[in-house]
């Protein structure tokens, strides 16, 4: 009350107006112009604005959106990944296992080789064996008898002389004039 | 091949020694000198080296037979040394024997002993062998060291053996 009071006592009784106060037409042509003003904007210009942040919703929507589905996608590979992991681990120790297996079943199947081409050694060694004694008593029978038949026949030859040849051609010519 | 060329030798042969009427002096010329070139590795050697130039290879048959031979008989196995064939001659000699044979209705009696054998020994085999055969006989004597003692004789597809070579391998085959 007492500022109103104030600006009334400061009134200069030389102004038509009030110093504070517009004159009325100024009041009426300044309001009809900001109703002229407010109308075209609230035509021309709310529109558009309406349009731009509708379309800015709409991003931030869509921007809100895309991460909610970049978070699932996140959460699903997590679970894949932790998942993998224990496939992982599992398939290592079924990797580990079955190459215990196979191992075990190489080192039998080898030892049985080994048993098995050990045993067959022996026995070729053994049939050689005795192949190479039959062998060489073959050629130890054979080589007597050449020699006992060389020695016989020099034997013989050595007994043979002039008279015992003749003999035998005279027993030849004898023998071969009797035969008819 | 061979038997071709043998058999032309011996056609020529006999026609060369038919016309100088010495068919038996040559067959049995030759008859024992592919004996002995069967027999001796050393004349074999020495007819058969293509290294030796051919005229002194038909001067070692010139030298072993001449003054010795009919002068047929030794042109007869120049020819064969001068012409490389000189390997045919027991085949071409026997073929001829046979041959010459045939021609006065002789089988071809070939009797090997160790021993050379004397002229009563040859007349007596020769009559033993005839009448044991039933034919009449060309007696071609070999002096055989492998015989060792005894005779083989062979007429025709027939063999006499009574050899001590054979009687030998005899004793050998059972050990």
């Amino acid at each position: 009350m007492n500022a109103i009071a104030i600006i009334i006592a400061a009134e200069d009784p030389t102004q038509s107006h009030h110093w504070l106060f517009p004159e009325i037409g100024e009041i009426i042509y300044g309001g009809l112009a900001s109703i002229v003003i407010f109308s075209a904007l609230f035509k021309f210009g709310w529109p558009a604005a309406k349009k731009a942040l509708e379309t800015r919703t709409a991003k931030i929507q869509k921007e809100l959106d895309d991460s909610a589905a970049a978070r699932r996608d996140a959460e699903a590979d997590a679970v894949n990944i932790r998942k993998a992991l224990g496939d992982i681990a599992g398939e290592r120790a079924r990797m580990l296992a079955e190459a215990d297996t196979q191992a075990a079943a190489i080192l039998a199947e080898g030892r049985a080789r080994i048993e098995a081409e050990v045993t067959d050694l022996e026995s070729r060694a053994t049939a050689e064996i005795a192949a190479a004694r039959s062998r060489i008593g073959d050629e130890l029978r054979a080589e007597i008898a050449r020699l006992s038949a060389q020695a016989t026949t020099d034997a013989v030859r050595a007994t043979l002389d002039d008279r015992t040849q003749q003999e035998l051609v005279d027993g030849f010519i004898s023998k071969v004039g009797a035969s008819r | 091949m061979s038997a071709q060329q043998v058999s032309a030798y011996v056609n020529a042969m006999f026609e060369v020694a038919m016309a100088n009427d010495a068919v038996a002096v040559v067959e049995d010329e030759l008859f024992r000198l592919a004996r002995a070139y069967e027999t001796n590795e050393g004349l074999r050697s020495s007819l058969s080296d293509a290294t030796l130039p051919t005229e002194r290879r038909q001067r070692i048959v010139e030298q072993l037979l001449g003054g010795k031979a009919h002068n047929v008989t030794v042109q007869l196995a120049s020819m064969l040394v001068g012409t490389g064939h000189v390997a045919l001659l027991p085949q071409v000699a026997d073929q001829l024997v046979k041959r010459a044979s045939s021609e006065k209705q002789l089988e071809v009696a070939e009797v090997r002993s160790a021993v050379a054998l004397n002229d009563t020994q040859k007349t007596r085999i020769a009559e033993a062998l005839s009448k044991a055969t039933g034919k009449k006989l060309n007696l071609k004597l070999v002096v055989d060291p492998n015989v060792i003692g005894g005779i083989v004789a062979t007429v025709g597809d027939e063999v006499i053996d009574d050899s001590v070579r054979t009687r030998l391998d005899q004793v050998k085959s059972r050990f």
